[in-house]
């Protein structure tokens, strides 16, 4: 969601605000004050100048404010676009899994009749049986996702454990290991020694390292490298950040990968829920992720957890 | 304190054994079943802190067992024991909610640790619903 | 297994409970439908089951009230939680008030038929004095 760019002005901008413009004041200055002072001159030069630096600097100032209010947007409004989706999913999951079901139960009578042999003798019966089949097929994608649904609205209590997070991040790397290596993957750990215990919930934490894992070693087609590094921001904020060199999201994608559904991966190979449970439980548990990712180049998430201290301590 | 008191399940008799005899001796309170159906016939009948639960059994496997475990027995909490590191079967595990995971071999002090953990876990959730 | 079982299903959607009923009946399986709470704590003071469906959000006296009021009359039939709804915490609360077990609809007839087995199972053991 960050898109990092430097601000820079174009050639030609740059080439007509910083010579031609002091150049045509310049001389239009000479032409107008001719036996005038040289002093005028150089005030008008001066002025030049200082509107110049202050336009540049106001600009890029307001180029980052603007940026990081845009983040800060992003990120309320994913939050309450995650609530929304929470009370929606279950509304919508009890409104469509009853008419579901009826329509199930249908289509099973339906079937049990052609085990009676109603349709003997009928020239479209196989036809109709796989009508049937197909229906019986279709319900059964319905409620693998309305099921899904549910389990995305249920909520989880967060228990605060002291965590030590080398350990819980290794624990996940062995788990992804085995499965990336058969695909030429390598995983690379960069953990900081002397790291404090982060109170947070270890059973939550796993499933957000675990998601994260798995999507950095499926990014990569054929061969390539994973890093699994920890560091400490500051005294208070931990930092968890998974790179792949894997094929990049684009940006219109970034836009929309914490959105429950939303998935790049073929058909079956994933439910997208991945990230915007790893979003949900890292709301949670008071953290963030962010993502930064090139095309063709890789993919970096980083999670940000505050250290932490229980309560009574 | 209380022992911790832990039931693992396991198709492998000579590992549940093993398990039961090296965890005994660990101040652990240990018992062990080889099928999910006996584990939560087990669960019925006695108070568990954790169970340690592998993944790959047959009749009713690994992932089945937690999730029953979960809907009748929410406190009690479950490490995931498994030979093979299958992802899908970790991230399938975790949403189920499980608490922790371990590749099998592993090495005593370190599940123990989990174990301990685990039951730490189970108290603080006590704690919190009363 | 001849196990005669008697099911009564209560679901406040009249299509699906009539449907439930002739699918239980293809699977030999006695089964008969009411569409409500109250309708069900009626028919349960006349005749006896061994196995009753219930359904959570019904109007009138929910899933969880009637499950109460069953218990309160006496009724040992095993009780199946059949939800649409999200809130498995509603299925588990259930559980916690002696229900046997919950199933999310739309649910497998053949996972059904299993559960619905089992449950008769531990009614015989329990009505034996085994347990």
């Amino acid at each position: 969601m960050r898109s990092e760019r430097s601000y820079e002005l174009g050639p030609l901008t740059e080439l007509v605000l910083r010579y031609a413009l002091p150049g045509a004041v310049l001389i239009f200055c000479v032409l107008s004050h001719f036996a005038e002072a040289w002093q005028s001159v150089l005030m008008g030069l001066a002025l030049c100048l200082a509107v110049l630096v202050t336009a540049h600097t106001l600009t890029s100032k307001i180029r980052r404010i603007s940026l990081r209010k845009s983040e800060l947007d992003i990120q309320l409004i994913q939050s309450q676009k995650m609530a929304a989706i929470g009370v929606l999913s279950s509304g919508v999951a009890h409104e469509i899994n009853t008419p579901l079901a009826i329509i199930s139960q249908e289509a099973e009578l339906i079937q049990h009749a052609f085990g009676r042999g109603v349709l003997e003798g009928l020239k479209e019966a196989p036809e109709i049986k796989d009508s049937v089949a197909q229906i019986v097929l279709q319900v059964d994608h319905c409620r693998e996702i309305t099921h899904k649904l549910l389990s995305f609205a249920r909520k989880r209590e967060a228990i605060s454990q002291e965590t030590n997070i080398n350990g819980l991040i290794e624990d996940m790397v062995q788990l992804v290991e085995r499965e990336a290596k058969l695909n030429n993957i390598r995983i690379n750990r960069k953990y900081a020694q002397g790291l404090p215990p982060v109170v947070t919930d270890p059973s939550l934490l796993r499933q957000v390292v675990l998601n994260l894992l798995n999507n950095a070693v499926q990014a990569i087609q054929d061969g390539g490298e994973v890093t699994a590094s920890t560091g400490l921001e500051g005294q208070n904020i931990a930092v968890m950040k998974f790179t792949d060199t894997g094929c990049g999201i684009s940006k219109d994608d970034l836009a929309n990968i914490f959105n429950p559904f939303f998935t790049t991966k073929p058909p079956g190979k994933g439910t997208g829920l991945g990230l915007s449970i790893c979003l949900t439980i890292l709301e949670r548990l008071g953290g963030t992720v962010s993502v930064q990712s090139e095309p063709g180049k890789g993919t970096t998430f980083a999670v940000r957890l505050p250290v932490g201290r229980r309560v009574g301590q | 304190m209380e022992k911790t008191r832990v039931l693992v399940v396991d198709d492998e008799r000579d590992f549940v054994e093993l398990f039961i005899n090296r965890f005994s001796k660990r101040d652990l309170d240990v018992a062990g079943v080889t099928s999910g159906a006996e584990a939560l016939d087990y669960l019925d009948q006695h108070e568990v802190d954790v169970v340690v639960l592998d993944v790959k059994m047959p009749g009713m496997d690994g992932l089945e067992t937690l999730q029953e475990i979960k809907k009748r027995h929410s406190f009690v909490e479950v490490i995931m024991l498994t030979g093979h590191g299958s992802v899908q079967s970790g991230l399938d595990g975790m949403s189920y909610g499980a608490y922790d995971y371990i590749l099998k071999p592993f090495k005593i002090d370190d599940l123990l640790k989990r174990i301990h953990k685990a039951s730490e876990r189970k108290l603080l959730k006590a704690k919190g619903g009363a | 297994m001849t196990l005669e079982t008697s099911v009564l299903v209560v679901d406040d959607e009249e299509r699906f409970s009539s449907n439930m009923v002739k699918l239980l009946q293809v699977n030999k399986i006695k089964a008969k439908a009411v569409n409500s709470g109250e309708a069900a704590l009626k028919d349960v003071a006349e005749n006896q089951y061994d196995v009753i469906l219930l359904d959570v959000k019904m109007p009138g006296l929910t899933g969880t009230a009637t499950l109460k009021r069953l218990r309160e009359a006496g009724c040992s039939a095993k009780v199946i939680v059949l939800t649409g709804h999200a809130s498995v915490d509603d299925a588990v609360e259930l559980l916690n008030t002696g229900a046997y077990d919950y199933l999310l609809k739309p649910c497998k007839t053949e996972k059904l038929l299993k559960m619905i087995g089992m449950a008769h199972e531990q009614k015989m053991m329990e009505d034996k004095g085994v347990s």
